[in-house]
């Protein structure tokens, strides 16, 4: 192995401590402290105590989807900022979240779909869409999509679409009372059959992706070098965007709209293991988690008894992310 | 129109001067008065069918009668239900308008709208947060309000500051920064007790419902003391839209009127954002269309406030009818057609660092 090659290996190991150790608090601390022998005894032996049953029935199902969303999301972002070559491409600032939303909530509300395996497949088609007319609107014009176009587009669409929800669920009562649940992202409360659901979409969005890695790294050096590589540019944008597209959606079905998780993630995985796709994809899906389950516990702690909703705890830690990313690149100063 | 007078060459084409006095004078822009008579009097018919509709449908000579102080049996419904709701949005609307000429006209960028760069979200995080900790007086939360906007502005304005302050930076970390407070937001909203969290949340999409003269005094009063700023800025702003360049040879001081007319702007769309609560967009749909009506080089200062009126009154006018006996906040009515209309100038701007005012 050469030593660029143990140095990855080597960080892959420590972001596979971090996701374990994460794993462990998010298991551990809520609104009844929890001590991590106990927590284990809990997973291995069972028991009816009282702590037993918050780590089944509460902590597990929560940390299992913090898990799967997490991974979700950071592969999604790293895909996006892949396909687009813009360091600020991310399923929450580019509205594909809302668009999944907004989905879920036209299913609830005109089309009585009720399950998370009937209204995941609105979550696609809304993502799908949202992302289509994003970069139909960033993309074009002199200039292509620039950061600022896209960010631009990706707030509008944002509004747009937040205020069709808030049209539809003024307008029905009982989507609103379930759709509350999505509202604001949070993996608190989800049922434990939810991962038990989500999982397989996921498991697809992640083949897609994690087969186009080698396309990906060719992207990146510009289209035509790509081209020039024997690549199918325009196949490959597509493969990608399907991708992040099913992946986002399954996200938001599971937990609701979260942004920048996939934005910060990417970076601090690039910055670690180097931007080749076929490091940075499994990095980024060690450290989505790690980022998603520390924000989560991070939350149950700040403001208790009651809870911060995760989606509010990874924006505010990711948007100063942003703020540097912007400030320091001088590709984003410039664009 | 009329030709220009041949012995006044100086004088642009389709204006005229108005004197007060010696050493102060103003061109008026002669479509921009006809635009804004216009708009004044779309504004008197959407405000009469504001205070015509709703639940109980009142006509509109009874409304008239109403507003003319006359003795009526809809005194109740008109004056005291949906007058100062109407007045409120007059005002709100109003207010957005001239802040997003002005925030626009410095930043030569009609992308630099109040809700992009944070104000709106800043003025609102303030007020939520004064909310929660148990703030109710309608004589404190303006002044939260200014104080969250001016702060926030401020942040964006440091964020983005790195020996010179390139629009896309600016708008990136405005973009950023909104999303934060935003975020900041719905923290203090889950903070709250139940019953404020409802509260700010409804206001927090930009409602009018249950607004009334307690939240139009602030506006109003800020509005009057902010008019000899405004005639200021109307003058001011010619300069500061031209490059640095020919405003400094025609010896306009930049940096002094650029810094005076944002803040004029933010102190602005925070107190409308402490009125309403963030009604999207207005500030920047109503400048861009006034000025794509007049015709002027500058963003037209008084068409834009008549334009913000206008939309948000109608756009309250919808919220409430479209799907009625639901009500909608208004926020979301400017949202569904700022929105496009953003995204619309998005498509067409031709670069993104210069931006342009077009």
């Amino acid at each position: 192995m050469s030593r660029a090659v143990s140095l990855r290996v080597g960080w892959m190991g420590v972001g596979l401590l971090l996701l374990v150790s994460a794993v462990v608090l998010s298991l551990a601390v809520g609104s009844r402290a929890i001590a991590p022998s106990v927590v284990w005894d809990a997973l291995v032996h069972g028991g009816g105590s009282d702590d037993a049953q918050v780590v089944r029935s509460l902590r597990v199902p929560r940390t299992v989807i913090g898990v799967l969303v997490g991974v979700a999301l950071a592969v999604a972002g790293t895909v996006l900022q892949g396909i687009t070559r813009n360091p600020i491409a991310e399923p929450g600032i580019l509205g594909i979240s809302q668009g999944a939303s907004l989905g879920v909530v036209c299913a609830i509300a005109f089309l009585g779909v009720h399950s998370l395996t009937g209204y995941v497949w609105y979550a696609f088609a809304g993502a799908g869409v949202a992302a289509v007319c994003i970069y139909a609107v960033a993309g074009s014009g002199r200039g292509g999509a620039t950061p600022v176009k896209l960010a631009l587009a990706g707030a509008a669409m944002n509004a747009f679409i937040a205020s069709l929800i808030s049209a539809i669920l003024t307008t029905d009562a009982r989507a609103l009372d379930e759709f509350r649940f999505w509202d604001v992202g949070s993996i608190s409360g989800r049922d434990a059959s939810i991962a038990g659901q989500v999982w397989p979409f996921l498991l697809v969005g992640l083949l897609l992706v994690l087969g186009m890695a080698r396309g990906l790294d060719a992207l990146a050096l510009g289209d035509d070098i790509a081209r020039g590589l024997g690549r199918n540019v325009a196949l490959l944008r597509a493969t990608g965007a399907l991708g992040a597209t099913v992946l986002t959606g399954a996200a938001v079905a599971a937990a609701g709209p979260i942004a920048f998780t996939g934005l910060a993630v990417p970076h601090i995985a690039r910055a670690l293991v180097g931007p080749q796709h076929r490091w940075l994809l499994p990095m980024a899906a060690l450290l989505g988690p790690v980022m998603l389950l520390l924000a989560d516990v991070l939350g149950r702690v700040v403001v208790r008894p009651s809870e911060v909703p995760v989606a509010v705890m990874t924006a505010l830690a990711g948007v100063p992310f942003l703020v540097v990313l912007v400030r320091r690149k001088k590709a984003v100063a410039v664009a | 129109m009329t030709s220009v007078p041949q012995r006044a060459p100086l004088r642009p084409a389709g204006q005229f001067v108005l004197r007060a006095g010696r050493g102060s004078s103003f061109l008026l822009h002669r479509r921009a008065m006809t635009v804004a008579g216009a708009l004044a009097v779309l504004l008197v018919g959407a405000v009469v069918v504001s205070l015509c509709v709703g639940e109980a449908y009142v006509s509109p000579g009874e409304v008239v009668r109403v507003l003319l102080g006359l003795p009526s049996p809809d005194e109740l419904v008109v004056g005291t239900l949906r007058l100062p709701r109407m007045v409120t949005g007059l005002l709100v609307g109003a207010a957005f308008g001239v802040s997003g000429a002005l925030i626009q006209t410095v930043a030569r960028n009609p992308l630099a709208s109040p809700d992009v760069i944070g104000v709106t979200h800043g003025a609102g995080a303030a007020t939520v947060a004064a909310m929660t900790f148990g703030v109710t007086s309608y004589a404190v939360l303006p002044y939260v309000s200014v104080a969250g906007g001016l702060l926030a502005a401020l942040l964006v304005y440091l964020l983005a500051w790195r020996g010179g302050l390139a629009a896309s930076r600016f708008v990136l970390i405005g973009i950023g920064v909104s999303v934060a407070l935003g975020s900041l937001t719905r923290l203090f909203v889950t903070k709250g007790d139940y019953l404020v969290a409802q509260q700010a949340k409804t206001w927090l999409t930009g409602s009018l419902n249950g607004r009334g003269y307690d939240q139009a005094a602030p506006l109003a009063t800020v509005l009057l003391l902010m008019l000899p700023f405004l005639v200021w800025a109307a003058w001011a702003q010619r300069g500061s839209a031209f490059d640095e360049d020919t405003a400094t040879a025609l010896g306009v001081r930049l940096g002094r009127t650029r810094l005076g007319l944002s803040v004029v702007g933010v102190v602005l769309a925070s107190v409308a954002t402490g009125a309403a609560g963030p009604v999207d967009f207005v500030a920047l749909l109503a400048p861009q269309t006034a000025r794509r009506l007049t015709r002027t080089p500058h963003v037209p200062l008084v068409c834009s406030a008549l334009m913000g009126a206008l939309i948000v009154v109608v756009a309250d006018v919808l919220a409430r009818r479209l799907l009625s006996p639901l009500e909608l906040p208004v926020g979301v009515f400017t949202a569904l057609v700022g929105a496009p209309y953003l995204m619309w100038l998005i498509v067409r701007t031709r670069s993104s660092r210069t931006g342009g005012t077009a």
